[in-house]
């Protein structure tokens, strides 16, 4: 054999292990996820029945599903902007020349994002319950304190679990900007100051301007993961109290695994959230390019 | 110019006071022995330091079984990942072979499939497999990812043919090459994709929870979620537990730090 014989042998095995996840785990469940979205699927007789578009016409119908979109358009464009506007803050903080032990603040931000999803949840569980941190703060400042406790109170559920979520995701974030940051060349900086530009100059006609494809990449990131915010909902509130933090991934997560029936209903709603999804992607990338 | 500094290295403080926060609180809860109904902050913070509740948790149930899940599946798949990325990111940065752009496009088209997409029938895919609360549907799924594909490309391509070249001349084979150079001049991007994935699979929750509904296959996420109870809550023995899940963790970051923050950003970065 010549080498380059062994060389494409080689390849084909090196190859071989992504080539069978993708067909096996990625390909097949895509296509039959999408069958399964036009099915009855009975989870009894494990039987599926070809029923046409009437999964995503039921949606359409289906209270819940409104009220689950607009609680997650309601949590993404709630924590996305300011999750966006706190990590831009700290990372322009700890990019100025005069800020010390930046690693250090750097590592202790990133902390929650390096942590599980479930172990935060749960501890956060407690600091909001009726005996909790949260109310032995506000009672303290002089705040209204919650009754039940505030996960168990409809009106404040969703938004503490945002908190909790902004809290968690400013770190990340930031790591994302202060790289975008140090891109950007210094003697930028420097002839700035010499025309007498104020560090908050500095920060609108420079930084901002030369960060975008930054921005528009945590814009992204942020608002695709927001979308499919789950854990946090399943662990803390299971979409209660009274549907208000029932979230779209909830929904697809309650009817495919928690009712009977409803896998195929299920696969629907998880094709609407793919469209969003991505119509959300096209949107983001065309708005911030055509803005220059 | 110093009372704004003050002013500022204060703000500082504040914020990685709030990040700190509720880890601390978690590890106190864990060390506090109080009555199963409390009514207030002040019984916790009087109550008596023990460290009982470590005790009888590892003890308890399955939950040693969890924890020796979660290193099995958590290294399992990392060691998965460390040869399978290498070798297609090696593939793909170093020969040309048909249909090589239409496996570039697999890896990216699945990067944006959203996971809550496929978990319904790759739900189903286990159940028809027999996989369900066994150690295969944990780990042989997650073997090798896109994410990790691309980051040992990437850095392969930063090095230069000629070792490699110059080795082949001198009579070494294929895989001697592969293992033997290129594997320890790519240490750096390894290290990096071993914490990635260590790390994401040790949180890791959705699918351990969807393919597991037996108590001695859970892995530490999955278990912790099931010590929630209905009425009231057991918060010291619960914090433990997830203190036992966070503190490897804890322990990795103050080591790994900066290639842990590498690791889960430039998954964003490289896109």
């Amino acid at each position: 054999m010549t080498v380059k014989q062994q060389q494409n042998k080689q390849t084909i095995i090196l190859i071989l292990p992504w080539i069978l996840t993708f067909l096996v785990f990625y390909l097949y469940p895509l296509i039959h996820a999408l069958v399964l979205s036009f099915s009855k699927y009975s989870t009894l007789t494990n039987e599926i029945k070809f029923i046409g578009v009437s999964n995503y016409k039921y949606a359409f119908t289906d209270k819940i599903f409104w009220k689950a979109l607009s609680n997650t358009a309601f949590f993404t464009f709630g924590t996305v902007p300011l999750t966006t506007a706190i990590s831009l803050a700290l990372a322009a903080v700890l990019n100025s020349k005069f800020i010390q032990y930046k690693n250090f603040f750097r590592a202790v931000y990133f902390l929650p994002s390096a942590t599980s999803l479930v172990v935060i949840s749960l501890i956060f569980i407690n600091l909001f319950s009726k005996t909790g941190y949260l109310n032995f703060l506000a009672l303290i400042v002089g705040l209204p304190v919650s009754q039940h406790g505030w996960l168990l109170e409809p009106n404040t559920s969703m938004i503490s679990i945002m908190a909790m979520d902004v809290w968690m995701a400013v770190g990340y974030y930031m790591v994302l900007f202060l790289s975008g940051m140090q891109s950007i060349p210094n003697d930028l900086y420097d002839s700035a100051r010499l025309s007498g530009a104020s560090p908050l100059q500095q920060l609108f006609r420079i930084t901002l301007p030369l960060l975008k494809p930054t921005l528009l990449l945590v814009l992204l990131i942020n608002t695709i993961k927001s979308f499919q915010v789950f854990i946090e909902i399943f662990v803390m509130t299971k979409g209660g109290p009274l549907n208000s933090t029932n979230t779209l991934v909830y929904m697809i997560y309650e009817n495919a695994f928690e009712k009977a029936d409803m896998m195929g209903y299920a696969s629907a709603l998880a094709f609407i959230l793919f469209v969003i999804l991505m119509i959300f992607s096209i949107l983001q990338i065309k708005f911030l390019r055509t803005e220059d | 110019m110093i009372i704004k500094k003050i002013i500022v290295y204060i703000i500082l403080f504040i914020a990685a006071a709030s990040m700190v926060f509720p880890m601390f609180w978690m590890l106190l809860l864990s060390f506090k022995s109080f009555p199963e109904k409390y009514s207030g902050l002040y019984e916790i913070i009087k109550a008596p330091f023990t460290s009982s509740n470590y005790i009888e948790t590892l003890n308890s149930d399955s939950f040693g079984l969890y924890f020796i899940n979660s290193i099995i599946v958590a290294l399992a798949v990392t060691i998965g990942n460390l040869i399978f990325c290498f070798f297609t990111g090696y593939a793909l940065a170093r020969r040309d072979f048909r249909g090589k752009s239409l496996l570039i496009a697999t890896i990216l088209g699945v990067m944006i499939i959203p996971s809550h997409v496929i978990m319904i029938p790759l739900y189903r895919l286990m159940v028809a497999f027999d996989w369900i609360n066994s150690y295969f549907a944990l780990i042989v799924p997650w073997l090798v990812t896109p994410f990790g594909i691309f980051l040992i490309r990437q850095f392969i391509l930063t090095l230069p043919k000629e070792i490699e070249e110059a080795a082949r001349i001198d009579g070494a084979g294929q895989w001697k090459i592969l293992f033997k150079i290129v594997a320890p001049l790519s240490k750096p991007a390894l290290t990096v994709l071993a914490i990635y994935i260590f790390l994401t699979n040790w949180n890791s929750f959705l699918f351990p929870f969807l393919f597991t509904n037996e108590s001695d296959i859970r892995t530490l996420a999955v278990g912790l979620t099931f010590y929630l109870g209905k009425q009231s809550i057991d918060w010291g023995h619960l914090m433990a537990g997830a203190s036992i899940s966070a503190i490897p963790i804890l322990i990795l970051f103050v080591i790994f730090q900066k290639k842990i923050i590498q690791g889960l950003t430039s998954g964003a970065l490289k896109e």
